[in-house]
């Protein structure tokens, strides 16, 4: 009687999964459904959490950085006014780059729309260099778009939802930027290392006349992923073992990836 | 129910908490020492489903292969339920360290079969990220949070244990 019993519930709860999972995939992907439920159940339990962890980490932050906070302040009050400053003095040449740029037929940036976003959730895990956004399809978002902050490249898009995006960062295990730098004669692949490791460029010819402090950008040839001249990173350390026909360089991103709260999504879209 | 419950939790204090405190760029991965430490008490069936609906509930909030992190925890959640079924691990009756020293090897070993699950996903490139400084940051926070971890294991699976009779 018990094993009916059991078994009738075994079939009712493997008909009313199968039901769920098809209901799941005609709308819209299993992985994205579940991530949604997964995401409503977890919900309420990370607001508690959150709701009880954040005073906590407020007093602990306030007890022992309270000036650190204040010189921080104040020196990112003198950094805007310099950056204001700059930003007006340089406006007649970046007109002039735009200008020149057009009549070449390269796509500058600095002209390309940009949708603002903030980052709502950074990847949880060690093995994802990832970040979350607040806008989405709804705000013209699509993957492949890159995105900028800081002062520089941070990364792609890699999903999207109507309303929020994911951005795998270019120091994701992933990911892989082609850039140029100085005469912009000269190629390489730009890899992320994981989180919090910073990029690196392997098996680069010794022909290449590369030195730490070198700044490189994207080098949007044709088919690339991004377009031209987004400021990636700046070389480290230039690394040749005895023997090897080519070096490693060890780059440091051009912008601060550990301190991201409002980025701009680049709308561009990479060629099909 | 009350382990459901608490598992969420410990997702939750994953996702919201341990995320954002990283050492040296590492997170300290509770959903992983939280099945083990529930393996650890013995209660294999328990310890099983908990890993499962850690990992699941994880790996929904990542861009990392789906499952993987629950297949990970799965493992450890087994191998620790039979430690814990042979009284390995106690905590009244074997010595205090052995506790902390199993969960530290869980923490050196998850790293690398999440590594090593991840090829079985097509995915070659987790070997570049810091695999080793990941390895020895667990196995530090666990063998740290073994004990009082394993306690509210034990104390949850017993009010389980309570709540099924």
């Amino acid at each position: 009687m018990a094993t009916d019993r059991s078994k009738r519930r075994a079939w009712t709860l493997g008909v009313v999964a199968a039901a769920i999972l098809t209901v799941l995939a005609l709308t819209g992907g299993v992985l994205t459904g579940l991530r949604s439920s997964a995401n409503l159940i977890v919900t309420p339990f990370n607001w508690t959490v959150n709701e009880i962890a954040r005073p906590i980490g407020h007093v602990f932050a306030g007890a022992l950085n309270y000036s650190d906070v204040v010189a921080q302040n104040q020196k990112l009050r003198y950094q805007l006014g310099q950056a204001e400053l700059k930003a007006n003095e340089n406006w007649p040449l970046e007109r002039q780059l735009q200008e020149l740029s057009t009549e070449l037929n390269v796509p500058y940036v600095g002209g390309l729309p940009m949708v603002a976003a903030q980052v709502t959730t950074v990847s949880p895990t060690n093995f994802a260099a990832t970040v979350d956004i607040s806008k989405g399809r709804d705000d013209g978002v699509l993957v492949g778009m890159p995105v900028v902050a800081n002062g520089g490249l941070i990364g792609s898009v890699i999903a999207t939802t109507p309303r929020g995006a994911t951005v795998r960062l270019i120091s994701d295990v992933n990911s892989a930027v082609g850039v140029t730098f100085g005469d912009g004669k000269s190629s390489l692949v730009v890899t992320g290392r994981g989180v919090n490791n910073g990029l690196v460029a392997t098996s680069v010819p010794l022909s290449t006349a590369i030195t730490p402090g070198t700044k490189l950008a994207t080098n949007g040839l044709e088919g690339a992923l991004y377009p031209p001249g987004l400021p990636v990173a700046k070389v480290e350390k230039v690394s040749l073992t005895p023997g090897a026909a080519t070096y490693n360089l060890t780059l440091r991103p051009t912008a601060d990836l550990r301190h991201l709260l409002y980025l701009d999504v680049v709308l561009w879209e990479p060629p099909a | 129910m009350p382990a459901l419950l608490v598992t969420l939790f410990v997702v939750a204090v994953q996702l919201t908490v341990l995320s954002a405190l990283r050492v040296d760029g590492v997170v300290i991965m509770l959903v992983w020492l939280w099945p083990l430490a529930m393996g650890l008490t013995g209660f294999t069936s328990l310890a099983l489903v908990t890993a499962l609906v850690a990992g699941v509930f994880f790996d929904t909030h990542t861009t990392t292969p789906f499952g993987l992190t629950a297949a990970v925890a799965l493992v450890l959640a087994y191998g620790a339920s039979r430690l814990g079924r042979e009284g390995v691990g106690d905590l009244d009756s074997a010595a205090w360290y052995v506790t902390p020293i199993l969960a530290g090897v869980g923490g050196l070993v998850a790293p690398l079969l999440y590594t090593a699950g991840g090829a079985f996903a097509l995915n070659f490139n987790l070997w570049r990220g810091s695999v080793l400084a990941m390895m020895i940051v667990n196995a530090t926070a666990f063998m740290v949070l073994a004990r009082p971890v394993t306690r509210l294991a034990r104390a949850v699976s017993h009010a389980g244990e309570r709540v099924r009779r």
